[in-house]
């Protein structure tokens, strides 16, 4: 790839160094029983000191395979066959494992996804945080722990002289997270690789570690290698962006360059399938076809052909090199333009759903408690009680789409089971009209393994004793083909489907009885983009043509206020922020609703920067002792004594809209 | 519907006939499974058809031919009495089999309900049963047999139940145990909206998922079964003399071992072949069963 080096002239510091970090065409394969999946199929981009670089692309592309390659820390039976990967000038690809096991830590640091296995359990924060220490900058053990204590502080650990005596099972995700953030600096790495650090975390959160990690990287001059596959954190964070599509760079440039002027039809469907932030008419959200390639088999021409609308005939023979598009900009397209004009023609515009007072009420919801009783440590004492729902009152009209946001822990996901009858309330009324039934978050986990796709959307049909057995097939045939799959499902298993499959197996179960609602609880937080888009384009199209209610359950505001037409914001079981979803969104009333709209990630790099940076700080309060006052007092900017003393109830703020907040007017 | 049809790519995926046979195909295809086979299929079928060979019934004395050493006309050779080892282990095989079988059946079916019952209602229920088991797993599972032997009495019957006794708790707590982390799947409840009920939930949607691990278990207690109950024939109290089981015979030669090693040692090489290609047999079950054993 001869043609990176006008751009690296381009790019070089006026000192004359070399980059921090220089990856030149990269492969790494895995050898598996069933063939040679190619991940990473060449794969060159530098990185300045100070840079923070975002990799971006669906799952399956290759882009935690190539951050594992740079460090060699592939799972077996991964193998980086090709490829230099240059830190300082030295090649980490030649170099031993023991010289490599010099540069982990000290000169690069890594943070994973999931901060429960990222750490050992067995073992005292202090004990995984010192010897690496001691070992890295060469000091006593006394010293380190001073340092470390620093560090710990640094990333906001609070009392962290105490804390890092603690095991990684008394810290709650976020804590677990900046544990890991301490310890890969405290190492001083010049490069710092961060695969999805914050994507098991809450949105407020998730604003917390961003922002910290902007901080202390921007502090030591380190440079960052992010993998996520949040657009909308790539804009808050990143200075360059890489889009990574089966094992290759396919666009590669400046942030702002590649939101404003993107050149790749995949970047840019990938862009378009974001719910856009300003929705003063909704248009259906693009939608990328078909699905990525089985890197297993040869490929022949562009990777991304049979997905794209402006594909031709040259796509199909010869593969597309990165080419230079603006300054730092490369994007492997033979169209100049990528999509160009076809980028625009599926927007369109959905049109809105007409509500009435006299549509029927097919939820009604009245002042729900659910209380968990655990056991008491001694039988004198009162046991413990967890307010997980405490006193909510909503209603849904026919159509209607509600739409509960709130962090995890906020009792969304229990609402949904009492509205389903699944769990029995502990006081207050839920009323009905008709049925409820569910499509559920994991897709992995809703269908039995062996039963056939025919099987489980018929369940419901068959366990209620509807129709016979041919009407039941022609039901499960309509309801297919409500759900855009074809009748050759029937006769699948579950394991044979992709996510988005699954998700649409799961509506059409759902519908399969003509439901009067359909709760959806996270119905797409385990999607990639592209999918996601299709889900909710679907939904919506749903929505309109059955008249059906839906309760959409997501901690993704940008998603949930796209597809509602009412917001309900819980905080610790209660509802603080209750109205129109357009109005909630554009005018939060209440400071929770503010905290989390101002956590979300816009996928605008220049809207994101004028945007506040301060995110909530604090966590969610231990719902076992609720204090007396407002529940949000303990992390509400403006909170008074009189918050802290008198629980504020939900009132009307505007016509449509209630708020519980003293001060929301 | 202004969506389009997402049709299946073909190359993904093989059509159902197909993938039936596959699941064959993968059991007979796995090295272990074959493996096991070799070892127990020509036991099995001499065992099957020994009426057919040209071998005198086992209870036939010869006192012209006491003693003999493996030769072409006796080919494990004779005990004292001139009986011919070989029919003899052959029908020893026979009722190891039936015992080894008889338990693993039986511990299967009562640990499946029970651990269901315990496992998905909880409660009273579970933990009764819990007590039980628990007591029952308390003992050593030889010196439970033995007990219960000395109890019931011996023969075929006894010996099974001796023998299953000690196994159906584990069977129980196994079930249980995986009835426990299927209760809470997203299916179950997706059911449990349309108000499906118990019976419905507990045949459609947990038994299926817990059978396979179960047919391992039972593979491997069948293969224990056979040692056990060798292990209280050997000592007397298991199936009763003359009836030729397998642990009789070792114990009959165990007094000439010096003098006439085949009258023990050939019988118990089978029993060690048996005992081996069970476990390979489960081994290879949960290796194809198991996703996660494959690379």
């Amino acid at each position: 790839m001869n043609f990176l080096r006008p751009i690296q002239a381009l790019n070089a510091s006026p000192t004359g160094q070399t980059s921090l970090l220089e990856v030149r065409d990269l492969h790494t394969h895995f050898l598996t029983d069933g063939g040679t999946v190619k991940a990473v199929n060449g794969v060159s981009f530098e990185i300045e000191r100070g840079e923070r670089i975002a990799i971006v692309g669906e799952s399956g592309s290759g882009k935690s395979a190539m951050a594992m390659s740079l460090l060699r820390l592939l799972a077996y039976p991964g193998k980086v066959v090709a490829g230099q990967i240059n830190l300082n000038g030295r090649d980490l690809n030649r170099m031993s494992e023991r010289q490599l096991n010099h540069i982990r830590g000290r000169e690069v640091g890594t943070i994973f996804q999931d901060p429960m296995s990222s750490l050992d359990p067995v073992m005292k924060i202090a004990d995984q945080m010192i010897p690496p220490i001691m070992r890295h900058l060469d000091m006593n053990s006394e010293k380190a722990r001073a340092e470390a204590i620093g560090w710990l502080d640094r990333v906001g650990i609070p009392d962290a002289g105490r804390r890092i005596d603690a095991y990684p099972f008394e810290m709650s995700g976020g804590m677990r997270q900046r544990v890991m953030i301490a310890m890969a600096l405290s190492g001083r790495p010049k490069l710092m690789i961060a695969d999805e650090p914050t994507t098991a975390l809450d949105v407020t959160i998730q604003a917390q570690i961003v922002e910290l990690l902007k901080e202390l990287t921007s502090e030591t001059g380190a440079g960052m290698i992010f993998i996520t596959h949040d657009l909308g954190l790539v804009a808050r964070f990143a200075h360059k962006v890489g889009v990574m599509y089966a094992g290759k760079l396919v666009e590669f440039g400046p942030v702002k360059d590649i939101f404003a002027r993107p050149c790749h039809p995949y970047t840019q469907s990938l862009l378009d399938t974001i719910p856009p932030v300003d929705q003063a008419e909704r248009r259906k959200l693009a939608q990328i076809p078909g699905f990525p390639p089985d890197m297993k088999l040869p490929l022949v021409g562009c990777a991304f052909k049979d997905r794209c609308a402006a594909a031709h005939e040259r796509c199909f023979v010869e593969a597309p090199d990165l080419t230079l598009r603006g300054p730092g900009h490369r994007a492997a397209c033979w169209k100049p333009e990528g999509l160009g004009e076809a980028r625009r023609k599926d927007a369109e515009l959905v049109p809105p759903m007409t509500h009435s007072e006299e549509d029927r009420v097919v939820v009604e919801v009245f002042n729900l408690h659910k209380h968990f009783t655990g056991r008491s440590v001694l039988p004198w004492k009162v046991p413990p009680t967890v307010r997980a729902v405490n006193g909510i009152s909503l209603n849904i009209r026919e159509g209607e789409t509600l739409g509960i946001v709130g962090e995890s822990g906020c009792g969304k996901s229990t609402v949904a089971r009492l509205l389903l009858g699944l769990d029995p309330a502990t006081s207050g009324d839920i009323y009905v009209d008709g049925m409820a039934q569910m499509v559920f978050q994991d897709p992995a986990s809703s269908f039995n393994p062996k039963m056939m796709l025919a099987d489980i959307i018929q369940e419901p049909l068959v366990v209620t004793g509807w129709g016979n057995r041919m009407e039941r097939a022609a039901r499960t045939r309509e309801l297919l083909a409500q759900v855009g799959l074809d009748e050759s499902y029937m006769s699948r298993y579950p394991n044979q489907l992709s996510g988005g499959q699954r998700q649409r197996i799961a509506i059409a179960r759902a519908l399969a009885l003509k439901p009067s609602v359909v709760v959806a609880d996270e119905p797409t937080s385990a999607l990639d983009v592209s999918v996601r888009a299709q889900i909710i384009n679907l939904m919506v199209d749903l929505k309109r043509q059955l008249r059906v209610s839906f309760v959409f359950i997501s901690h993704d505001l940008l998603t949930v206020s796209y597809i509602s037409d009412k917001i309900a914001v819980m905080y610790l079981g209660e509802v603080v922020e209750y109205g129109a979803a357009d109005e909630v969104f554009r005018n939060p009333a209440h400071p929770y609703t503010q905290a989390l709209i101002a956590a979300v990630p816009v996928p605008d790099p220049v809207a994101e920067e004028a945007r506040m940076k301060k995110p909530l700080s604090g966590e969610l309060p231990s719902p076992l002792d609720l204090p007396s006052g407002c529940a949000f007092a303990s992390r509400c900017p403006r909170a008074t004594d009189h918050c802290r003393a008198e629980k504020p109830l939900l009132q009307a703020y505007s016509k449509s809209r209630e708020a519980a907040c003293h001060y929301a007017n | 519907m202004t969506q389009e049809m997402i049709t299946l790519p073909a190359r993904r995926w093989s059509d159902l006939g197909t993938l039936r046979q596959s699941g064959l195909w993968r059991l007979l295809g796995n090295s272990r499974i074959q493996l096991a086979i070799a070892i127990l299929g020509p036991i099995l079928f001499l065992t099957i058809f020994r009426s057919m060979l040209p071998l005198p019934g086992p209870l036939q004395t010869n006192l012209q031919a006491m003693t003999q050493p493996p030769s072409l006309g006796h080919l494990f050779g004779t005990d004292r009495m001139g009986r011919d080892i070989l029919s003899r282990t052959l029908a020893g095989v026979q009722i190891s089999m039936f015992v080894g079988f008889a338990v693993a059946l039986l511990a299967l079916v009562v640990g499946l309900v029970m651990g269901t019952l315990s496992g998905f209602f909880g409660g009273v229920i579970d933990r009764i049963m819990m007590a039980i088991t628990d007591i029952f797993l308390a003992f050593p599972s030889l010196l439970l047999a033995i007990g219960l032997v000395s109890v019931l009495g011996t023969g075929m019957i006894p010996v099974v139940l001796a023998i299953s006794l000690s196994d159906v708790p584990r069977f129980i707590r196994l079930q249980r145990s995986m009835v426990l982390s299927l209760r809470n799947r997203a299916y179950i409840d997706a059911a449990r909206t349309v108000k499906a009920s118990q019976v419905w939930l507990m045949t459609r949607h947990i038994i299926p998922n817990t059978i396979a691990p179960l047919l391992v278990a039972a593979s491997i207690a069948a293969a224990n079964a056979i040692l056990v109950e060798a292990g209280l024939s050997f000592l007397g109290l298991g199936i009763m003399p003359p009836e030729p089981s397998l642990g009789n015979l070792i114990r009959d030669g165990q007094s000439y071992l010096e003098q006439a090693w085949w009258i023990s040692t050939l019988p118990g090489v089978v029993i060690l072949m048996i005992a081996i290609g069970l476990h390979f047999l489960s081994d290879g079950i949960r290796q194809v069963l198991d996703p996660r054993s494959r690379k």
